[in-house]
């Protein structure tokens, strides 16, 4: 963990109001039996439709369909716009060509993450930035009072304020006449093929040759969508759909009509989880900030953190991390064949001594493995390094059997399983 | 979806008496709240646990959670099939899922339980 500085630290206390539908949600009760709901950032959201299993098969061998529209997407736009991204976030944004995307960092002045976005630049002065469920309400608050002059944005100069103040807008709200949009995540081989079939012969050779962080705007079946080379599950095709709410379920309904014989699955949160955790990709909460305050450099994504700016809010505190972390993500694989008992959260990653060099941050089951992202010593992370794992007692009869529900770090425990590191991220 | 015949607890597990047996799982919803299940704990044949003790735990990739016993007795047969088959819970879970058989050691522990209609009353409100 990493001692910091509260001075600058931003203070958001949410307040939770009861979880709606998405605006999918009509179209998610039409869907198959065994659909499974539950709350989630306060939407309900389904967790399978299926099962997790062939939802994350469906998504490497085929497609898979993601309802993403309760993620945030605020319009900032204005002659400021570029120079107010590149001042509030980690990456450089002012020099980022128009239909290209970025993955950036909203940090706070003491260096807190405040969230893990993706910034699209639709034109010179206007951009589509897509933030976490989860952090909306926190972002949009920030946003505020940063534009209102409410906050520090320089611990080591209290009293300097937010230089550009562009306009900002609420995306998913339909109440004003605006280009509103919301996120639908269609990834794995075929959806090239599926979005091809619902694009004219123009906008298919435009979208056969995205590269992975552009975007262009076309017609998707008649419906007017922003066309994404992004995602969250490690396919090397797939898209993130961005159209206006009122469209979202036309265009949902439509792809699984046409495409559900050809293997497009919808996928709940479950499979989102799984894909990504195979791929190496960071949760907000998990991977990033969180209990142990994960960094980007200590995520991996130190790239997108860019020292050699003049001046961005949370600077100084990055610097200090990027000279200084000893521990970070890594990927590990793990048995997982029937009768393995799950990993979870907090488990021990022990080094060949047996000494614990870290803990499970996530864990999925993908066939007869485990894929287990753990935040670990910087040492023992090399690909190829033997790793033990040790589960914490989960019940109080494990407990009593003398199984222990939290260990230390460097302590000395036997491994139940063994397992061995990764390469950081995947793609498939 | 309950069975006839079997008594339930408001943690969804389920017992079928017959004279001093009873044979314990966990009930339909349960399973289909849990997901997949990947892994099962099975308890030590010979333990003695009281009505609400922990007996087992069932664990999908999403969630680990305790089965506790609806009854007080002893542990006389456990479903070992479970070990490399955790699904028979998913796929079956009233007949060739079931977890452990006890023999009763308390007649009443099983007075206050839920019969069929009760617990699907019950489910129907949750």
């Amino acid at each position: 963990m990493q001692e910091r500085t509260r001075a600058g630290q931003f203070v958001f206390e949410q307040v939770d109001s009861p979880a709606v539908g998405s605006v999918l949600h009509e179209q998610h009760l039409k869907l198959p039996s065994r659909l499974h709901m539950n709350p989630f950032c306060g939407y309900i959201m389904p967790l399978w439709y299926s099962t997790i299993a062939a939802e994350h098969r469906a998504v490497r061998e085929a497609a898979g369909l993601f309802d993403c529209t309760h993620m945030g997407t605020l319009d900032v736009s204005g002659p400021e716009a570029p120079n107010f991204l590149d001042f509030v976030t980690t990456n450089k944004i002012a020099g980022l060509q128009v239909s290209s995307a970025r993955y950036s960092y909203i940090l706070d002045a003491a260096g807190n993450i405040l969230d893990d976005i993706i910034i699209y630049r639709r034109a010179a002065e206007r951009f589509m930035v897509v933030v976490n469920a989860a952090n909306e309400p926190k972002i949009k608050a920030y946003f505020k009072a940063l534009l209102n002059d409410e906050i520090p944005v320089d611990a080591e100069d209290m009293k300097r304020k937010l230089p550009y103040k562009p306009d900002i807008s609420n995306m998913r709200d339909t109440s004003q006449d605006k280009d509103c949009r919301v996120d639908i995540a269609l990834q794995g081989s075929r959806s090239l093929d599926i979005v091809s079939v619902l694009a004219d012969a123009q906008a298919t050779e435009q979208i056969a040759a995205l590269r992975p962080f552009h975007f262009v705007q076309a017609a998707l079946g008649g419906i007017d969508c922003i066309i994404a080379g992004t995602g969250y599950t490690g396919s090397k095709i797939g898209f993130e759909l961005f159209v206006h709410p009122d469209d979202a379920s036309k265009l949902w309904e439509m792809m699984l009509q046409k495409f559900e014989s050809q293997g497009l699955l919808p996928c709940g949160l479950g499979a989102r989880d799984s894909l990504r955790i195979e791929a190496g990709l960071p949760l907000y909460g998990h991977e990033l900030a969180g209990q142990f305050d994960i960094s980007p450099f200590e995520a991996g994504y130190g790239w997108a953190v860019k020292l050699d700016k003049d001046f961005f809010i949370g600077k100084k505190p990055m610097e200090h991390i990027a000279k200084n972390y000893d521990m970070e993500v890594a990927r590990v694989e793990l048995p997982g064949e029937k009768g393995v008992r799950p990993v979870r959260q907090n488990d021990a990653v022990l080094n060949s001594d047996g000494r614990c060099a870290g803990w499970v941050l996530s864990c999925a089951k993908i066939e007869e493995k485990q894929i287990a992202l753990v935040y670990m010593s910087r040492e023992h992370t090399e690909k190829g390094n033997p790793v033990g794992l040790y589960y914490l007692a989960r019940s109080r009869g494990q407990l009593e059997q003398g199984r222990k529900n939290r260990i230390e770090k460097a302590e000395h425990v036997s491994p139940d399983l063994a397992g061995v590191v990764l390469g950081r991220f995947a793609k498939f | 979806m309950a069975v006839k015949g079997l008594l339930y607890t408001k943690d969804h597990e389920w017992v079928g008496i017959e004279g001093v047996a009873a044979t314990v799982g966990i009930t339909d919803y349960a399973q289909e709240q849990l997901g997949e299940l990947v892994f099962v704990e099975l308890p030590v044949i010979g333990k003695e646990v009281s009505a609400h003790d922990e007996i087992a735990i069932v664990e999908s990739s999403k969630a680990a959670s305790d089965v506790y016993s609806p009854v007080t007795g002893k542990v006389i047969e456990v479903n070992q099939e479970l070990e490399s088959r955790p699904e028979l819970i998913n796929e079956d879970c009233y007949k060739s899922g079931w977890i452990a058989k006890l023999q009763l050691t308390d007649p009443k522990s099983h007075e206050d339980l839920m019969d069929t209609e009760q617990y699907e009353q019950y489910v129907a409100g949750l």
